[in-house]
C-alpha cells in the first residue's frame, strides 16, 4: 500500500479575491504562486508525517469571514498591551493596519516600522530583496495561503549598529467569526540590538482563523529578542511559520509563548548562517480543556562554532494535548557545534497528552549535541511540604506548575512584559485549575 | 492541647503505630526517642497530614478538634508545623515567596489580615538573625542546592516565620554537625514560650543536651514503653535501647 501523500483539495477555506490595496507590485506575482502552491499542496491531513498528531478536520468543517477591518478602541486593547506600555506599537485588526490604534506611535531614530504598503518607499530595495527569502515556505501549505491572502503586514527595520531602546511591539488583533493572515517582517542590520514582541489575541465572540508568516533577519554582530505571545480565545485556530536566519556573530533569542487558542501550531525555524552564532529558542504553552498546541522547530546549524540552546516547556491539564518536535540539522561543515535541545511536559490530568520526537541529523563529527524529554506529574512530596506550610492544594499546585512554567519566561529581559507574562501564568493556573 | 489518643496507623497494610498515646501541652517540651524502625518518623508524617499512612483507631485532636480528617493546610492553619527529616527541594519557588505565600495563607485561613510584601520583608529580616542565616538565601529557591545544615536551618527559620502552637521536629539533629546543631537548637530554643508546645523526635541523646526537654518517651514497636524526665534520654545513651527492649518483653510476659 502506498502511503498518500497528497493532502486534501482546499476546499473549506474559501479563497477570496485578495486586495492587493497598496502593495507594493512587485508582491502581485508571488501572491499568484503562493496562491497556486497552497492549491497544489491543500490542507494537510494526519497522514503527513508533520501533522501526524494535529487533525484539521475539525477545522476545516467551519467557515470565516473574510479579513475585514474593525474599529475597536483603545479598551479593547487594554490587556494586550499591558507591560508593554512604553512599546513603540503597530496594531493591525484582522491582519489590516489600525492607524487609530496606532497613532501614537513615535518611533526612534534608526528604528522603522510601517507597514508593507511601505509608505515613504523602499528606495534600495530592502523590502523587495528580503521578503519572502527568509522563510522556506515552500512545503508549508498554510504559509503560501498567508503569502497570497496577507492584506498588510509589519515591516521593522533597525538601522545599522542602531539599539533600539523600547521594545517593538507588533499586536495582532483577530476579531471572532473571520480568517486574517498577519505577515512580518523584521529586519535586524548589522551591529543592531532590539526587542520585538509579536502578541495574538482575539476581541469578540466567534471562531476565528489566524494564518501567520514571520520572517527575521539577524546580521552579522546584530542581537533580537523576539518574543511570541498567542493568548488568543479557546476559539481560535492559529496556524504560524516563523524563521529567523542569523548571520556570523548574531545572536537571536526567540521565545514562544502559548497561552491562547483552541488549536496552534507554530513552525518556528532558524537558518544559523555564519560561524560564532549565539541563538536560544524556548517556549512554554499552557493548555485545559481541548486545547491542542503543536509546537515543531527547527534549527539549522549550517556554520561551525555556534551553540543553540532549546527548551521548551508545555503544561497540559484537563483533555488538552500537545506535540512538540524538535528538529536539529548539523550540516558537514558545522563543526564545533553546541546544540542543547530539551523538552519537558507537565501532565496535570489523566486525560492530558503530549506527543514528543526529537529530531536531530548530525553530518559533522566534532559537535557536542544534547536532547532530552521528560513528561511527568507534579510531585507528591512538594505538594506536601507546601500544603505542611498552610497553603492550600490548589495554590501548591499552581505555584509549582507556575515554577516549572516560569523558567522560561524568566529570561525575557523585558521587566513590565516578563512581569505580565508571569502574572498571566499564574492567573491561567490558577483560575483554571480544580 | 496537642492529644494522640491510642493511636494505630499502618502502611500498606502492615502495622507501625500500636496504640500510641502522648499529651504535649502549651510550654512543654517533649522528646520521642527510639531505635530505628520504631515509628518516629511515622508518627511525625501522620500528625503533619501525609496521606499514605492508614490510621485504622484513635485520633489526635489539637485543641479539643479531632484533625484526623483534616487537610495538612488545614492543620497548620491550626497551628501546626513539622520540620522535615528531609527538607524538600522546590526549584523555581523562591524562599521568600513560599514564606511569605505560606504565612498569608494560614492568616487568610484565620481570617486575619494579609501581610504586604514591605512588611513580610521587614519581619523576615528579623527571623533571618535568630537563625543566622543569610539574607541571599531568602532569594534563592526552597532548599535547591542548600547543604544539608542549610535546610535543617531552613526548617527552623520557616517555623519561626509561622510561629505555630505546636511544633514537631522529626530528626532535625541528623546530618547536623555540632556548630549547626547549636544553631538550630538556639533556633528552637528562642521560640520556646508557654503558649508553644514542641514534639522533638530524635534517635541521640545530643539533641536533648541543646534542647532540653520536660519529658522523655521511648518508642518501640509503635507504642510508648517508658516516660520520665530528661535523665531518662541520658540512661538511654548509656544503655542503648536494648535493655527497655527487653524490659517491656519481660512486663508483657
Amino acid at each position: 500500500m502506498s502511503v498518500e501523500t497528497i493532502d486534501r483539495p482546499v476546499s473549506l477555506v474559501s479563497l477570496h479575491p485578495y486586495g492587493n490595496e497598496g502593495l507594493p507590485a512587485w508582491l502581485i506575482p508571488m501572491r499568484a504562486s503562493a496562491h497556486a502552491r497552497f492549491l497544489e499542496l491543500g490542507i494537510p491531513t494526519t497522514k503527513h508525517e508533520e501533522w501526524k498528531y494535529t487533525s484539521l478536520r475539525e477545522f476545516e468543517s467551519q467557515s470565516f469571514a473574510e479579513p475585514t477591518f474593525a474599529n475597536l478602541s483603545d479598551d479593547d486593547i487594554a490587556d494586550a498591551v499591558r507591560g508593554l506600555e512604553d512599546a513603540q506599537r503597530i496594531v493591525f485588526v484582522n491582519g489590516i493596519y489600525s492607524e487609530p490604534l496606532t497613532t501614537r506611535l513615535s518611533q526612534e531614530e534608526g528604528v522603522e516600522i510601517r507597514t508593507l504598503q511601505c509608505v515613504g518607499g523602499d528606495p534600495s530595495n530592502k523590502l523587495k530583496n528580503l521578503f519572502g527569502t527568509v522563510a522556506r515556505t515552500d512545503e508549508f501549505a498554510f504559509a503560501n495561503l498567508n503569502s497570497s491572502q496577507f492584506r498588510s503586514g509589519a515591516y521593522v527595520q533597525i538601522h545599522r549598529n542602531t539599539k533600539a531602546e523600547r521594545p517593538i511591539h507588533l499586536l495582532f488583533i483577530s476579531t471572532g467569526g473571520t480568517a486574517s493572515y498577519p505577515r512580518v517582517l523584521v529586519h535586524a542590520e548589522q551591529g543592531s540590538e532590539a526587542t520585538v514582541v509579536e502578541s495574538y489575541v482575539t476581541v469578540g465572540e466567534g471562531t476565528s482563523f489566524v494564518c501567520g508568516v514571520t520572517e527575521v533577519v539577524v546580521e552579522a554582530n546584530a542581537k533580537l529578542e523576539h518574543v511570541k505571545l498567542q493568548s488568543e480565545s479557546e476559539r481560535s485556530y492559529h496556524i504560524a511559520l516563523s524563521e529567523a536566519r542569523v548571520e556570523g556573530d548574531g545572536t537571536y533569542l526567540d521565545y514562544n509563548v502559548t497561552f491562547g487558542g483552541k488549536l496552534t501550531r507554530n513552525d518556528r525555524q532558524v537558518f544559523i548562517g555564519g560561524s560564532n552564532a549565539h541563538v536560544r529558542m524556548d517556549g512554554v504553552y499552557v493548555a485545559d480543556g481541548e486545547q491542542h498546541c503543536d509546537n515543531h522547530t527547527r534549527l539549522d546549524h549550517a556554520f561551525p562554532h555556534c551553540d543553540s540552546f532549546e527548551v521548551y516547556k508545555g503544561v497540559l491539564d484537563g483533555a488538552s494535548s500537545g506535540v512538540f518536535n524538535g528538529k536539529i540539522f548539523v550540516y558537514l561543515d558545522a563543526q564545533k557545534t553546541d546544540a542543547k535541545q530539551t523538552n519537558q511536559a507537565l501532565l496535570l490530568s489523566p486525560k492530558a497528552t503530549i506527543e514528543t520526537k526529537p529530531q536531530l541529523e548530525i553530518f559533522a563529527d566534532d559537535v557536542k549535541c544534547t536532547h532530552g524529554a521528560t513528561v511527568g506529574q507534579l510531585r507528591e512530596d512538594a505538594l506536601f511540604y507546601l500544603q505542611s506550610r498552610g497553603i492550600p492544594l490548589k495554590q501548591a499546585r499552581a505555584l509549582l506548575v507556575y515554577a516549572f512554567a516560569a523558567e522560561v519566561l524568566e529570561r525575557i529581559s523585558h521587566d513590565g512584559l516578563r512581569s505580565e507574562l508571569e502574572s498571566r501564568l499564574y492567573q491561567k493556573l490558577g483560575t483554571d485549575q480544580g | 492541647m496537642l492529644e494522640i489518643k491510642n493511636l494505630y496507623a499502618s502502611v500498606e497494610e502492615k502495622p507501625i503505630l500500636r496504640g500510641l498515646s502522648l499529651t504535649v501541652r502549651p510550654g512543654e517540651v517533649h522528646a520521642i526517642m527510639g531505635p530505628n524502625g520504631s515509628g518516629k518518623s511515622t508518627l511525625a508524617n501522620i500528625i503533619a497530614g501525609r496521606d499514605d499512612y492508614e490510621v485504622t483507631e484513635g485520633e489526635i485532636l489539637v485543641d479539643g478538634v479531632n484533625i484526623l480528617e483534616l487537610a495538612p493546610e488545614e492543620r497548620a492553619a491550626m497551628g501546626l508545623f513539622l520540620a522535615f527529616q528531609y527538607p524538600v527541594e522546590i526549584p523555581g519557588v523562591s524562599n521568600m515567596y513560599f514564606l511569605r505565600s505560606a504565612l498569608n495563607a494560614i492568616k487568610k485561613a484565620r481570617g486575619e489580615k494579609e501581610m504586604d510584601a514591605m512588611s513580610f520583608m521587614k519581619f523576615v529580616k528579623e527571623k533571618t538573625k535568630l537563625l543566622h542565616l543569610d539574607d541571599n538565601l531568602l532569594q534563592r529557591s526552597v532548599n535547591e542546592g542548600f547543604s544539608g545544615g542549610e535546610k535543617k536551618r531552613n526548617e527552623i527559620f520557616q517555623m519561626a516565620v509561622l510561629e505555630p502552637k505546636y511544633g514537631v521536629l522529626d530528626e532535625t539533629d541528623s546530618g547536623l554537625d555540632i556548630d549547626a546543631l547549636k544553631v538550630v537548637s538556639d533556633g528552637v530554643n528562642a521560640l520556646r514560650s508557654a503558649e508553644r508546645g514542641f514534639l522533638v523526635i530524635t534517635h541521640y541523646q545530643r539533641l536533648l543536651n541543646h534542647i532540653v526537654p520536660d519529658f522523655v518517651h521511648v518508642l518501640v514497636d509503635g507504642r510508648i514503653v517508658k516516660s520520665g524526665g530528661k535523665e531518662l534520654a541520658l540512661e538511654l545513651e548509656a544503655k542503648g535501647y536494648d535493655w527497655i527492649k527487653d524490659e517491656t518483653t519481660a512486663g508483657v510476659n
